[in-house]
């Protein structure tokens, strides 16, 4: 309950919510779909904008590069049959990780990314793929590549009046796959970790490129960069994969909480990155 | 601020504050059968169907169903004229306390206009945001499948 809302506006575009995001300031709440926001009890808010009458939920491929728009909820995102083949369904399978069915029916993608928590879901996806994330704001477009957009919490990338319209990938190399695993103590808890990896392999089966992304461990999802370095160029042999593991284990400043201490999640890193380069590399040689 | 939305298919308009969470309106508004347990998002008993689909009333506020259908118990069936849910659930043991069933019988009727021949996995799927203290899941799950086959049938 917003002791004092008074209106809720409904802009009709991206230009029309920059507009109103500026014109109302800190005294609008900015929604999506809620699951974060609705939960405020701020008495400074007189203003609710809803962004979810944007026209920015749809999942489109042009050109070459899938189009998700900010709005498109993650029960949509985990079941679209292109997203679910896209390096694999690392990003649908990120979607569908994310807490229960009816949380999945309202939270957007856009609220995901946007409001991060240390234990989203989707964000460690969307790092791995290498995502451009679309701006929109009171000076124009922008758009930030996965690296520059994680590099602190969006929240402080992203200018005053500043929204996320979209984000774009890349559509699959013919030898890319990867793979998206979530560990928490039950099925709809938060993650512990979470591991997305993407991988390609060239006509020798060699590893040509490599992203292991790692979420739950620190305020903003990281790229285990050296345990990338060990992977390229080897042919993903068990041993190349656990030294990899080990590698992604040190790379990480992990924090403790009321979940799980440091020490134990350094660990479940080791363990969780081994088990989703495995399944990557297991679904680029079913592809062969 | 007017709040336009229709409710179990009767249109209604509520003259409230946008930052009234769904939940309150509901309740105020007679439709008990919309519960409050948390509060947070993650026992599922304020389940109601927004255009459809399966959420929280207490993660919505007031102003962002605007222009939406919702749906809640009152609109399954009557003690006289029950859903065929309503009736699986009695028969197959899978109320007890109550707290829980209506969200779970939303729960159940948003999948099975999705997916009218659920397997045990999906039923188990589209009812994971919604806990229930007393009777373990088994009998509810049964209750969705019978019903399911049941409504197959007719
Ligand atoms: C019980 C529970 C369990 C959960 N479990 C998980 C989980 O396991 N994994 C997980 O990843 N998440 C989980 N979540 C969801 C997560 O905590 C957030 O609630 C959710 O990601 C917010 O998305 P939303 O669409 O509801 O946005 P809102 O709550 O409406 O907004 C969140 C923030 O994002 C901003 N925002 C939204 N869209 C945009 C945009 N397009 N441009 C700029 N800013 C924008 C809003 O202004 C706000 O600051 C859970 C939530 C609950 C309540
Ligand atoms: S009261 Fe809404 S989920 Fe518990
Ligand atoms: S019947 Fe009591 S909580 Fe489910």
């Amino acid at each position: 309950m917003l002791p004092n809302a008074r209106v809720c506006l409904y802009p009709r575009d991206p230009a029309e919510a920059v507009r109103v995001m500026v014109e109302h300031g800190k005294r609008a709440l900015v929604m999506a779909g809620g699951t974060t926001t609705a939960m405020s009890k701020d008495p400074g808010f007189d203003t609710l904008i809803d962004l979810t009458r944007m026209g920015c939920d749809r999942i489109e491929l042009v050109g070459g590069e899938w189009r998700i728009g900010c709005n498109v909820r993650l029960h949509d995102l985990g079941v679209h049959p292109g997203i679910r083949k896209l390096w694999s369904g690392v990003l649908s399978d990120a979607a569908r990780a994310v807490g229960s069915r009816p949380l999945r029916n309202a939270i957007t993608l856009g609220g995901n990314v946007v409001g991060l928590f240390r234990w989203s879901d989707t964000p460690v996806a969307l790092l791995a793929m290498d995502a451009v994330f679309d701006l929109v704001g009171p000076d124009g477009t922008r758009s930030l590549e996965a690296d520059a957009f994680f590099a602190r919490h969006p929240r402080q990338v992203m200018q005053a009046g500043e929204l996320l319209a979209g984000v774009r990938i890349a559509s699959d190399d013919p030898h890319g796959c990867g793979a998206f695993c979530k560990y928490a103590r039950t099925e709809v808890d938060l993650a512990v970790v979470d591991v997305a990896a993407c991988l390609q392999i060239d006509e020798q089966g060699r590893c040509s490129k490599a992203r292991i992304a790692v979420g739950g461990t620190r305020a903003v999802p990281w790229r285990a960069e050296q345990a990338e370095k060990k992977l390229l160029g080897s042919k993903l042999t068990r041993r190349t994969i656990e030294s990899a593991a080990a590698t992604a284990k040190q790379e990480g400043k992990v924090l403790s909480d009321v979940r799980t201490d440091r020490d134990y999640r350094e660990r479940m890193i080791e363990v969780i990155a081994g088990r989703t380069i495995e399944r990557a590399a297991a679904s680029c040689k079913e592809r062969g | 601020m007017e709040i336009h939305v229709k409710v179990n298919d009767k249109p209604v308009t509520w003259n409230v504050s946008p930052g009234e969470k769904l939940l309150d309106v509901l309740r105020r508004d007679g439709y008990l059968s919309v519960k409050f347990g948390c509060g947070e998002g993650d026992c599922g008993a304020c389940t109601v169907l927004v255009d459809g689909r399966a959420m929280r009333a207490c993660l919505l506020l007031a102003g962002q169903v605007e222009g939406r259908a919702i749906t809640t118990v009152e609109a399954l069936g009557t003690p006289d004229a029950p859903h065929p849910l309503q009736t699986a659930f009695v028969e197959c043991g899978a109320v007890q306390c109550g707290y829980c069933t209506p969200g779970m019988l939303l729960a159940a009727y948003a999948l099975l206009r999705e997916n009218p021949k659920p397997s045990e996995e999906d039923v188990r799927e589209a009812l994971d945001g919604n806990l229930c203290r007393c009777t373990g899941y088994k009998k509810i799950i049964e209750a969705v499948l019978l019903a399911a086959e049941r409504m197959g049938r007719s």
